[in-house]
C-alpha cells in the first residue's frame, strides 16, 4: 500500500512538471503581449517587456521560471506587480473552494437521498418523478441553468441576488447550477445499484432474520452500493474546487475560474502558469485520495495493494 | 417506517440546500452598512494598479476619476476648470508652463499637497520597470525621452519645483495642447510619503492610499468592490454632496446588467446595444457619445493598397448608413479621423463639423477608380485578408465589409478574426492587409487622432510616411493662434483621409449606460466621454 501511495505520488509530480512545461511553452505561443493595450505605444512596451525579461531566449526564460517555481516562487502578475501569484490563489481558491464544497454536499446528500427514493418508493409516480428530474438535470448544461436560474430567481422575481457572494443567499444560485448535474449522476448511480444490491441473497437473508428496513438499506445495502458512487465523485470533486469558469462569470463570484479566464484575455504569463499548476497539483491529489479512499473502502483490492506491497 | 424516512431525508436536504451557504466564506455586504448618500458602480473586471505611475487600466481609470485632482482639467464648454492648481503661465512659445498649486489643497489624511507630490508619479513613471502605458506623454518634456531609455541621469529632466506650489515644465518643443495631457495618470500626483514603488502595495492598501480629490480609498476587495469615502480635507468638500462610492467589478456587460434590473447596482456603463432596446423610453437608459472612432488601417507596403485610386476605390465602396443599422443603433457613421463627438476647445464645435466631409461614398465613382488602377470589375485584384478582434460588433463590422466589397467591387476580402490581444500584436507588428483600429481620445485635442498617422508615431501601423502631412501637424504643435491651429490641423485630416486615404473611418460609438433616475449631477468628461460622479447626489 505505502509503495503504491508513492509511485502515486511520483507520477503526480511528473504529470505536473509536463503539464508546467507544455503550458509554459503554449502560452507564450499565443500571439499578444502582457502589455499591450489598445493605447500603449510600442516603444513603451518594449522598454517594458525588456525589463520583465521576456526579450530574453525562450529556453532561457524557461529555466529560469523551473528554478523560481522549485524555490517555490510562483512569481508575480504581471498586470499587478504588487501581487503575489501566490497571494492571488491564496485569495480567490478559498472563495472556489467554499462554492465547491457547498455543491459537492449538496450534489452528495440530495443525489443519494433521491436514489434511495427511487429505489425504494412503492408509489410509481415517485419513482418516475425522480427519474424524471434526474434525467432532466443532467441533460440541462449547467451554463444554461445558471442563466435560467438568474433569470427567474434574480432579475424577474428578484428573491435572490444576482451577482457576487457576498452574503449566505448569494450561495444559492450558483450551488444549484453546479450541483444539478453531479447530484443527477449520483442519484442514478445510487438508485441503480441500490436496485441490484437489495435483490442480493444477503438482503434476503437479512429480511428473514427479521431486521428493519431502514437498517437494512442504510447498514448494509447503501455501503455496498456506493463504492461506484465514490469512483465517480472523486473526478467531480476536483472540478468542482478548481472552479467552474462559467459559472464564476455568470455569478460574478471572485474565485480560480474567473482568475484563470482573465489572466488568459491578459497574457499574465505567471498567474496563468501559476493557476495551472495548483489546480492541476488539486486534481492530482484528490484522484491520489480517491483511489486510495476505494482500495480501503474495498476489501478486494486492499487485499491486493497489500499482497503487492509485501 | 418508510414515510418516516421520506420525511427525515427530505428535512435533511431541505436544511442543507437553504444553510449549505454558511459554510463558505462570507464577506460584508458593502452596501448594507453604509449610512448617508451612497451609490454603487459597476465597473467591469479587476485589471492594472491604482498608482498612476504603474500600469494602469480599467481599475485606475474608475478609481482617479472620483478620487484623484489633476492640475486642472476642462469642463464641458471647453472652459478651464483649476483643480490642484489655482493659476499658471506659459512663456511666448509655448515651451515653459508654470503651475501654482492651490496652497489650501490637502491629501486624505490632512497633509499638504505639494509640487513633489507631482514629482514622485513623474520620475517614478519614467523607470519602464514601472510598466506605465503613458510614459510617452511625459516626452515632451525635456530629457524625458532620453531619461526613459536610460541615455540620461534624472536630475537632467526638464521638472523643477523651486518652493512647494511651484511646479515649471520645460519641454523640448512648443505645445500648445500641453494642457490637455495634464488629465493622463503621469501628471496627476501621488503623495512622496508612501507612493514609493509600484510594486509596493500602497495604491490598493486604505492605509497608505491618499487622495487628494473629493473622495478617498477606504476599502478594497480584490476581484469583488472597492468603496470610496468622502475626503473631508478636499478644498471643495461642501461641493460633494455623496457620502460614498462602492464600485462593484464585473466580468461581462451581460451580468451587469442582470445587476442592475436586480437592484444591486445604480450605474451600468457601456453595455451591449440590445439593452437600448430592451429600456427604451425608460428614464434608467442614459446614452453617451464615446469620444472614439473605428477605422481600418490599409497596408501600404502591399500590393494594390499602395494605389491612392485603389484606397479611394474601397472608401467610396462601402455604405455606412447601411453598415451602422446592421451592426447596431449604437453606432453611427463617420467619415473622419478625428472622433465625430470631440470638440474644438477654440470654437466650442465639433471639430468635424467645422470642415466639410473629407469625401462622399460613391460607388461609381469607386468602380472607374478601380478599372483606372487596372482592376476593372474586380478583375486580377489579390484576395485581402482583413483582421479584426473576435467582438461581435467587429465580426459584424467584418462581414457586411466584405458583403459590400464584393458586391460593389467584384473584391474578395478573407476574414480573420482574432482574439483581442492577438489582434493587437498582428497590429503592431504591421503583417497585415486591412487591420481592424480603435481610438478612443487621451484627451481633448484632435492631435490625439492626428499624431498617430505621424511617420515616426508608433500606432502609425500601415507604413504611412507623409512628408507633407507631417509638415502640416508638427506646425499645429507650435501654432498659438488658435483659428490658424484649428485650420491646419483639418487641411492634415483632409490629406490624410480625404485625398491619400489612409484610413477607412467606419464609425463612432455611442455608450449604452443604464443610470438609477434618482442620481442627479452626473457629469460626461469631456475628453474620453467617461462618466463622473464627483459632484452627483441622489
Amino acid at each position: 500500500m505505502l509503495r503504491y501511495t508513492w509511485k502515486r505520488i511520483l507520477t503526480g509530480i511528473i504529470s505536473l512538471f509536463v503539464l508546467v512545461t507544455v503550458t509554459f511553452f503554449l502560452v507564450r505561443i499565443i500571439p499578444g503581449s502582457p502589455f499591450q493595450r489598445g493605447g500603449v505605444s510600442g516603444q513603451v512596451v518594449e522598454a517594458i517587456e525588456q525589463e520583465y525579461g521576456l526579450d530574453e531566449p525562450l529556453l532561457a526564460q524557461y529555466i529560469h521560471y523551473i528554478r523560481n517555481i522549485l524555490g517555490g516562487d510562483l512569481g508575480i502578475s504581471y498586470q499587478d506587480p504588487a501581487a503575489n501569484v501566490a497571494d492571488v490563489i491564496a485569495r480567490a481558491w478559498p472563495v472556489t473552494a467554499s462554492v465547491g464544497i457547498t455543491a459537492l454536499a449538496v450534489s452528495i446528500i440530495a443525489g443519494t437521498a433521491a436514489g434511495i427514493l427511487r429505489s425504494v418508493s412503492r408509489r410509481r409516480p415517485v419513482r418516475e418523478f425522480i427519474s424524471a428530474a434526474g434525467m432532466m438535470s443532467a441533460g440541462i448544461p449547467s451554463f444554461a441553468a445558471a442563466v435560467l436560474l438568474l433569470l427567474v430567481f434574480s432579475v424577474k422575481l428578484k428573491w435572490l441576488p444576482a451577482s457576487g457572494l457576498l452574503t449566505p443567499a448569494h450561495y444559492i444560485l450558483p450551488v444549484t447550477a453546479l450541483s444539478l448535474y453531479p447530484a443527477a449522476m449520483v442519484s442514478r448511480l445510487v438508485g441503480n445499484t441500490l436496485d441490484a444490491e437489495l435483490k442480493k441473497d444477503y438482503v434476503v437473508f437479512a429480511r428473514a432474520k427479521g431486521l428493519g428496513e431502514k437498517r437494512i438499506i442504510f447498514t448494509h445495502a447503501l455501503k455496498n452500493a456506493y463504492l461506484p458512487v465514490l469512483n465517480y465523485i472523486g473526478p467531480a470533486s476536483a472540478s468542482l474546487l478548481t472552479g467552474s469558469f462559467v459559472i464564476e462569470s455568470i455569478f460574478t463570484i471572485p474565485g480560480l475560474g474567473r482568475e484563470f479566464v482573465g489572466s488568459i484575455t491578459n497574457r499574465d504569463y505567471t498567474l496563468i502558469l501559476g493557476l495551472t499548476v495548483f489546480m492541476g497539483a488539486v486534481v492530482i491529489l484528490v484522484n491520489l485520495v480517491t483511489d486510495l479512499l476505494c482500495a480501503w473502502l474495498d476489501p478486494r483490492t486492499r487485499r491486493a495493494y497489500r499482497g503487492e506491497g509485501a | 417506517m418508510k414515510k418516516r424516512i421520506t420525511a427525515a431525508i427530505l428535512t435533511l436536504t431541505l436544511t442543507l440546500l437553504c444553510t449549505g451557504g454558511l459554510s463558505g466564506c462570507v464577506t460584508a455586504d458593502p452596501a448594507a452598512d453604509a449610512q448617508g448618500k451612497n451609490i454603487t458602480v459597476a465597473i467591469s473586471s479587476d485589471t492594472g494598479t491604482m498608482d498612476p505611475a504603474g500600469s494602469i487600466a480599467l481599475t485606475y481609470l474608475a478609481y482617479s476619476v472620483s478620487a484623484l485632482d489633476e492640475l486642472l482639467t476642462y469642463d464641458e464648454n471647453g472652459e478651464i476648470e483649476y483643480r490642484a492648481a489655482e493659476s499658471y503661465e506659459v512663456n511666448d512659445d509655448s515651451t515653459v508652463w508654470t503651475f501654482h498649486l492651490r496652497e489650501d489643497a490637502l491629501w486624505s489624511d490632512g497633509s499638504p499637497v505639494t509640487s513633489s507630490d507631482f514629482m514622485n508619479t513623474i520620475r517614478r513613471a519614467l523607470d519602464p520597470a514601472s510598466g506605465s502605458g503613458y510614459a510617452n506623454y511625459l516626452f515632451p518634456i525635456e530629457n524625458a525621452e532620453a531619461i526613459y531609455n536610460g541615455e540620461a541621469d534624472m536630475e537632467t529632466l526638464g521638472v523643477e519645483t523651486p518652493d512647494d506650489h511651484t511646479l515649471v515644465f520645460s519641454l523640448t518643443e512648443p505645445c500648445v495642447y500641453f494642457l490637455d495631457l495634464l488629465r493622463l495618470p503621469v501628471y496627476t500626483p501621488s503623495s512622496s510619503q508612501y507612493a514609493d514603488s509600484v510594486d509596493s502595495g500602497w495604491d490598493k492598501d486604505p492605509s497608505t492610499s491618499l487622495s487628494n480629490g473629493p473622495f478617498y480609498l477606504a476599502e478594497y476587495v480584490p476581484e469583488q468592490y472597492f468603496v470610496l469615502q468622502k475626503n473631508d480635507h478636499y478644498w471643495n468638500a461642501d461641493a460633494v454632496n455623496l457620502d460614498s462610492i462602492t464600485y462593484r467589478f464585473f466580468d461581462d456587460t451581460q451580468s451587469m446588467a442582470n445587476a442592475y434590473e436586480a437592484g444591486e447596482v445604480d450605474v451600468a456603463t457601456s453595455l451591449s446595444s440590445t439593452v437600448m432596446e430592451a429600456y427604451e423610453g425608460s428614464e434608467d437608459l442614459y446614452v453617451t457619445d464615446q469620444i472614439a472612432t473605428r477605422y481600418i488601417y490599409m497596408n501600404l507596403n502591399v500590393e494594390p493598397l499602395n494605389d491612392v485610386r485603389v484606397r479611394e476605390a474601397v472608401n467610396l465602396a462601402i455604405n455606412r448608413e447601411e453598415l451602422c443599422q446592421i451592426v447596431g443603433n449604437d453606432t453611427e457613421p463617420t467619415y473622419n479621423l478625428v472622433a465625430k463627438y470631440m470638440k474644438n476647445k477654440a470654437t466650442g464645435e465639433y471639430f468635424v463639423d467645422e470642415a466639410g466631409q473629407p469625401f462622399e461614398e460613391d460607388v461609381a465613382r469607386a468602380q472607374e477608380l478601380l478599372a483606372e488602377a487596372g482592376y476593372p470589375n474586380g478583375e486580377g485584384f489579390p484576395e485581402l485578408t482583413y483582421n479584426y478582434p473576435t467582438l461581435e460588433m467587429d465580426s459584424d463590422t467584418a462581414q457586411v465589409i466584405q458583403e459590400q466589397l464584393k458586391e460593389n467591387l467584384n473584391i474578395t476580402i478573407n476574414l480573420e478574426a482574432q482574439e483581442l490581444q492577438a489582434n493587437y500584436s498582428t497590429r503592431y507588428s504591421g503583417e497585415f492587409d486591412l487591420c481592424r483600429m480603435n481610438w478612443t481620445a487621451d484627451f481633448a485635442d484632435p492631435y490625439t487622432y492626428l499624431s498617430m498617422l505621424l511617420s515616426n508615431s508608433t500606432y502609425n501601423c500601415s507604413g504611412i510616411n507623409d512628408p507633407e502631412y507631417d509638415a502640416l501637424v508638427g506646425a499645429s504643435n507650435s501654432e498659438s493662434d488658435p483659428g490658424k491651429r484649428s485650420e491646419l490641423l483639418h487641411q492634415a485630416e483632409q490629406l490624410a483621409v480625404g485625398e491619400q486615404f489612409y484610413i477607412i473611418p467606419l464609425f463612432a460609438m455611442k455608450s449604452v449606460n443604464l443610470v438609477n433616475p434618482d442620481i442627479t449631477g452626473i457629469r460626461q468628461i469631456p475628453a474620453s466621454g467617461a462618466l463622473e460622479y464627483r459632484y452627483a447626489d441622489i
